[in-house]
């Protein structure tokens, strides 16, 4: 009988060839010949952050004489986690990928993550608390070191510079200054399509945000999956409202990245004066809005609050000891000052070491690109994730469909959290 | 044509008997069994016995996925095969414009799902597409085409439409150019209209390739994941979560390999059932189902 084990390998070992493709075989057959050691970096963006990545990746080949990455693309995150997983069961996994936040205590109980503090160097690694496995989730520091920080991100807020300007308002700082200025810059005349004043992805990225903003967690320290309680309620109602009540907030069609970029480009295009996403498309939205973009952080309720988001560098354990040292190398390589800095300031991500961060404030980088220093001085209210192996069930099957319904239907906020609540609570079959 | 020795025609089955037995009969007794545990292709699988079927009857899921996808092959089977042989009625004349037009109503088939659903994407958004617009301009209301949940599934269906009625086209045309042309002429002698002549005569006639249309049709509709992975990606709130989709979703997104191979059992039950209806209707009227 064939085993599951078999059964996968056989159907990722016709992924893994596709993923690698032709280019790959004759990386690896150059590579040896040239008695370079090869290891493969699966990433997971396109667009411009993915030219930034290539670019990286080739000049650290550039500047060596040992190690070569081969760097796949994978698509999306979501993509490029369940290809790395059947990889993975596979055992044609890539030697290292970037990974979610949300998922690496799950991959960590699976026990397919190389621990990566004995490496040389691991230990002196200067990454910014916040952004690093130790700030990043609660309790981080009391497991191996996992993840190192890569491109990593908190939600901003995003304005048309000349809307703003021509309305004379400024970003909002409080959840009733967001519901006013949106109000004001919604404009719904029968013989055009509107132009709404908010834009942001119903995800639970944000929804998190929100509910930090409320004074709540999605998961308590104990481990309970609270959802927040009384301000997860709170957090939909906002979005029920600006949807709703106010109609100031688009809905944007479709799920997961795809309504992120539905939002940039409702943005880009001037049919939302102001909106909520990544860091990340910081450098994205400046360079193709015709308009000024200014990035101003998220406002507050009862109190200011962002989770931080972006990936992880992750190496697998079923790498062998030659390419571990390869991605080990690269991993170093890529934290060095200089390219923590190029990856930064070309995408709109943080720079991920307190040396980078140093070095910009020195240079007058962030005087001359203000919008750059938003999410960083976020960093000063983001709140750790829980280390919850669930944490990823909670998001996608628990709260993410649960948002949509209570923003898009109108269903009653607290009777679909407790729904959720009940649901995060069965058994994870 | 007798065989020459009593294995030969096996021995000419067992290429196709081969590959149907390793990618599609292992596989759903491999998916039976994989429905029986709980795993998430990296920690060791768990026995649960029928517990993921319970849980699809239980939660409403495999019902709303259900519904779902039989409404929207409802609406496509229905659509296609509509217009299909609206555009076959009307496109078949001779010339080379009617050939050059019956050509672009085609070429939609041909072109990639992913394309189309691209194309489309644009075309439908709720604001600043050209489909809005020109509702608009008419002074009609819109809607937010691909964002209402009441609405998004209807959407999907008019491009899967749109994309196969092409080909339902040039099956009722092929069906059309096979009715002897004397038929139609002893009917207008008899004193029959238009309407009536192509209710007595025409399609009767055709009633072979409409049941052959139908099938492909169905099966398409069933099929159908491309346009929803890019257009809705099964929203909102699920509204287009046909079943291929969900499958997908719970293998690959939900990391659910056990609920995901128990999916896999009740939709081929289910398109099994379906067929062997169909079988059945046909045998009924004595028609044969490869008659187009």
């Amino acid at each position: 009988m064939l085993t599951r084990r078999a059964f996968v390998a056989g159907g990722g070992a016709v992924l893994g060839a596709l993923a690698m493709g032709s280019l790959g075989a004759s990386c690896r057959r150059t590579d040896a010949a040239a008695g370079r050691s090869l290891a493969t970096l699966w990433f997971t963006y396109g667009g411009r952050n993915r030219e930034v990545l290539e670019q990286l990746v080739h000049r650290f080949n550039e500047s060596q004489p040992e190690h070569t990455i081969h760097a796949v693309f994978q698509g999306d995150y979501f993509e490029g986690l369940a290809k790395l997983r059947t990889a993975i069961a596979a055992k044609a996994g890539p030697t290292l990928s970037h990974v979610i936040g949300e998922v690496i205590p799950y991959l960590a109980r699976a026990g397919v993550l190389e621990p990566l503090e004995d490496y040389p160097g691991a230990r002196e690694l200067d990454v910014v608390p916040e952004l690093g496995q130790a700030g990043s989730w609660v309790g981080g520091a009391n497991h191996p070191l996992y993840a190192l920080p890569f491109n990593r991100s908190t939600p901003i807020a995003y304005l048309n510079g000349a809307l703003f300007e021509k309305a004379g308002l400024g970003p909002p700082t409080t959840w009733a200054e967001l519901r006013e200025t949106a109000r004001a810059l919604t404009d719904r005349r029968a013989d055009r399509a509107p132009r709404y004043g908010f834009g942001c992805p119903v995800s639970w990225w944000f929804w998190v945000a929100l509910v930090g903003q409320a004074g709540g967690k999605v998961v308590e320290d104990d481990g309970t999956v609270s959802l927040g309680g009384d301000a997860g309620v709170e957090a939909i109602e906002l979005w029920q409202a600006l949807v709703g009540t106010d109609q100031s907030m688009k809905r944007p069609p479709g799920r997961d990245y795809n309504a992120w970029e539905a939002t940039n480009q409702d943005f880009l295009a001037g049919r939302t004066a102001m909106i909520w996403t990544s860091t990340a498309f910081l450098k994205y939205l400046e360079q193709n809005a015709p308009f000024p973009v200014l990035a101003a952080p998220l406002p507050a309720f009862r109190r200011r609050a962002v989770p931080t988001g972006g990936t992880h560098f992750v190496v697998l354990r079923d790498a062998s000891l030659e390419q571990k040292r390869t991605a080990w190398a690269f991993l170093r390589w890529m934290n060095e000052p200089a390219q923590v800095i190029a990856w930064a300031t070309q995408t709109g991500y943080m720079p991920v070491t307190r040396s980078a961060i140093q070095k910009l404030e020195t240079d007058g980088y962030y005087r001359q690109n203000p919008n750059d220093r938003v999410a960083v001085d976020q960093l000063a209210v983001a709140a750790p994730w829980p280390w919850s192996a669930d944490l990823f069930r909670i998001q996608r099957e628990v709260v993410q469909p649960n948002l949509e319904r209570a923003v898009l239907l109108g269903a009653d906020a607290r009777q679909v959290l407790s729904e959720a609540r009940a649901l995060a609570r069965t058994d994870a079959t | 044509m007798r065989p020459r020795t009593p294995v030969s025609p096996y021995l000419m089955m067992a290429p196709t008997a081969l590959l149907l037995v390793l990618f599609f009969f292992y596989p759903l007794l491999f998916a039976g069994y994989q429905s029986l545990f709980a795993w998430d292709l990296l920690t060791p699988p768990r026995y649960v016995g029928l517990g993921h079927y319970a849980y699809l009857f239980e939660s409403g899921e495999l019902a709303q996925t259900l519904i779902t996808t039989l409404t929207f092959s409802v609406v496509v089977v229905t659509g296609s095969m509509s217009l299909g042989l609206l555009l076959a009625v009307v496109l078949n004349r001779r010339g080379t414009f009617w050939s050059f037009v019956r050509g672009c109503i085609f070429s939609a088939y041909v072109v990639s799902w992913v394309s189309v659903a691209l194309l489309w994407l644009w075309v439908l958004d709720a604001d600043g597409g050209v489909f809005s617009a020109a509702v608009r301009a008419v002074g009609l209301p819109t809607a937010d085409w691909l964002g209402d949940p009441d609405v998004a599934l209807y959407t999907v269906a008019g491009v899967t439409i749109w994309k196969i009625a092409g080909y339902a086209m040039v099956l009722f045309l092929a069906g059309l150019q096979d009715i002897s042309p004397s038929l139609y002429e002893a009917a207008a002698l008899d004193g029959a209209g238009r309407w009536q002549r192509f209710v007595n005569v025409t399609w009767p006639l055709l009633r072979p390739t409409a049941a052959f249309v139908g099938t492909t049709s169905l099966i398409m509709s069933f099929q159908v994941f491309d346009v929803v992975r890019v257009m809705t990606q099964g929203g909102p709130v699920h509204a287009t979560t046909v079943f291929v989709y969900a499958i997908y979703e719970q293998v690959f997104l939900n990391l659910r390999v056990g609920r995901a191979s128990a999916e896999v059992v009740v939709f081929f039950v289910l398109l099994l059932g379906l067929t062997a209806l169909q079988l059945w209707a046909w045998r009924r009227k004595g028609e044969s189902p490869h008659a187009a």
